[in-house]
């Protein structure tokens, strides 16, 4: 059997030079495989949505969410989140490129302190900050001058969805600003920008799909936060309490409406960051027109 | 008798890198080029990287117009890299990806009668039907031609160069260097290039030095150095490739060009000299010989006809520069 042909011949016989036909074979059956279980990821992942939606009727989301004040956990939720998202970008931002560019001292530590949150358990971060922003804590003493009480409240729940989110949008930012070449920027530095012109016109237009991926990552974990919130910040209510509040009380047709209604208000975002992060990514890497 | 003006670029470095500590120290006037020439590793591209602000010098300064712009003096302080008007080509080349390549040619062009300069720049580089295209759809040679505009579009007195055609097609290549070469000569700049192509250094005119190990061994004009080499190093670097003992020095020897010997016995152009052909090879349209000497110094030449192996030749290297062993 013929294996090989001369490079002239090739676009004639369609033969691969030193590609035998059993090779062939197995590269099918492997590409085959993959999308078999890309597929049963796939579904196994939008399963729990099409589940949602199944269980779902008109009637039953009327009856939780028309009566007044039912819609204030959601208000809550986003306020928060927005807030705790804010205060991320702003805090999270500048650490994260100063990692990246391995100018802070002793990174790797502060780089473990980063990653701590992301390890422990919620349940256990709810805790812990309880020493730290509660009435009995060194911290809370100090907040309280400035009548902020880090327990059950507003701010109690902006703390929560903080230390669960943070992380993710710091390393996200971390990752970013890393696939920035160095070079780039000072190579604007030399054309006559000043630093923060060159961050502004190089590295964050270049970073911002992954700042975008990592923004987004950090608002679904915020807007979803439960193990520490629930411990530190049981009031005001967000979604994720009063998803669990009504299942208690109600069951799952009880909660299933808080349920949607928290999908369809994390989700948008992480999407449309996805979204245009692809676009531009393709933009720079030349696969689109400009 | 009127005194020589300050250079524009005045250097005396040394920066103390992993392998090699680099030396070097030369004066630049406006309207000057400077080639060095050297093999990878030799400390050229940490020189480019020193006067533009982004290696720091371990000892010594550099000045631009008389101003500290690198290095620790008293009383002075060094200007950062934005304010230093220097322009580099880096390699290997690096563009703003999210930009297309008329932003990056206008990248470094603030005032506003700088722009049309743009437009002329993109024509000369042959990049005007490309200028909306990103840095990702270009090839290599395309690249380079964008961060060469970039660079000459700025308003730069120091114009920094590392290997910035080697991906251009060599037919293309002179094109852009006389552009580099104008625009350079134009602004009264000075000029600086830094290759391992010996003739892409002499090409772009102006003086040559040779750098070796961190060592800027010889500078000169281009035609002294080569011509001239002042040791077997330097002689080494620039393509001679035999090195003859001279009978009536023995602490001194003959540096032989392969380009610069002829076949026959011509003693009023040079040095004559018997020796074996050892193997003969196709070069180019000529012929490479590799020749034995009778004190086993081996060599190469260049010739028009093939020679045999075996065969006994008597050979003159034309005025060979002298250099110690």
């Amino acid at each position: 059997m013929r294996t090989t042909a001369p490079a002239g011949n090739l676009a004639v016989s369609g033969v691969v030079p030193g590609f035998p036909a059993a090779g062939r074979l197995a590269a099918r059956g492997s590409t085959a495989l993959a999308l078999l279980g890309a597929i049963a990821i796939w579904l196994a992942l939008l399963g729990p949505f099409a589940v949602l939606i199944q269980h779902l009727s008109f009637h039953s989301i009327r009856a939780a969410l028309g009566p007044p004040g039912s819609l204030d956990p959601l208000w809550v939720s986003l306020g928060a989140s927005a807030i705790a998202l804010g205060a991320m970008v702003l805090l999270g931002t500048p650490l994260a490129y100063l990692l990246a560019r391995g100018r802070l001292p002793l990174a790797r530590i502060v780089e473990l302190g980063i990653l701590l949150p992301l390890m422990m358990p919620p349940l256990v971060i709810g805790l812990l900050l309880i020493f730290l922003i509660g009435p009995e804590g060194t911290l809370g003493n100090l907040l309280a001058n400035i009548h902020l009480t880090g327990v059950n409240t507003f701010f109690a729940l902006i703390a929560a969805e903080f230390y669960e989110a943070a992380p993710f949008y710091v390393l996200g930012a971390h990752a970013a600003f890393a696939s920035v070449d160095p070079r780039i920027e000072q190579d604007a530095t030399l054309l006559g920008d000043r630093p923060l012109q060159a961050f502004a016109r190089i590295t964050l237009p270049l970073a911002a799909p992954g700042l975008a991926t990592g923004l987004a990552t950090a608002w679904a974990r915020a807007m979803g936060a439960f193990g520490a919130v629930v411990i530190i910040a049981y009031y005001p209510r967000g979604l994720p309490n009063q998803i669990f509040i009504a299942f208690q009380e109600f069951g799952l047709s009880g909660a299933l409406p808080f349920a949607l209604l928290l999908v369809v208000a994390a989700l948008p975002l992480p999407v449309l960051a996805y979204l245009w992060s692809a676009r531009t990514r393709s933009r720079v890497a030349g696969n689109e027109a400009p | 008798m009127s005194a020589t003006p300050a250079p524009l670029l005045e250097v005396d470095l040394e920066v103390e890198r992993r392998q090699v500590t680099v030396k070097a120290g030369f004066g630049i006037q406006g309207g000057e080029r400077l080639a060095i020439f050297g093999t990878s590793g030799a400390g050229k591209t940490t020189i480019l990287e020193s006067i533009a602000g982004l290696t720091r010098l371990s000892r010594g300064n550099v000045r631009i117009d008389g101003k500290l712009v690198a290095g620790i003096v008293r009383g002075e302080a060094a200007l950062e890299p934005r304010a230093r008007q220097v322009a580099l080509v880096r390699q290997p080349t690096t563009l703003f990806p999210h930009l297309t390549v008329e932003q990056n040619v206008a990248y470094g062009v603030r005032s506003s009668t700088a722009r049309s300069r743009v437009a002329e720049l993109l024509d000369r580089l042959e990049l005007t039907t490309l200028a909306r295209a990103r840095g990702a759809a270009l090839s290599g040679g395309q690249r380079q031609r964008v961060a060469l505009g970039r660079a000459l579009a700025s308003q730069f007195r120091v114009l920094l160069l590392d290997e910035p055609l080697s991906a251009v097609d060599v037919a293309a290549r002179e094109a852009l260097r006389v552009l580099a070469i104008e625009t350079t000569v134009g602004r009264d700049a000075a000029g600086i290039l830094v290759t391992h192509d010996l003739a892409e250094a002499q090409a772009f005119g102006g003086r040559l030095g040779i750098i070796d190990n961190g060592r800027l061994l010889q500078l000169g004009t281009a035609h002294k150095v080569v011509s001239a080499p002042l040791s077997r190093r330097v002689a080494e670097l620039v393509g001679y490739g035999g090195f003859v003992p001279d009978p009536s020095a023995p602490d001194r020897c003959f540096a032989i060009h392969p380009d610069r010997v002829v076949i026959g016995a011509l003693p009023e152009r040079g040095v004559v000299l018997t020796g074996t052909i050892l193997s003969t090879r196709p070069f180019g349209p000529r012929y490479e010989c590799t020749v034995a000497e009778p004190s086993k110094e081996r060599f190469t030449i260049h010739v028009d006809q093939p020679l045999d192996a075996g065969a006994k030749c008597i050979l003159t290297a034309l005025d060979p520069p002298v250099v110690t062993p």
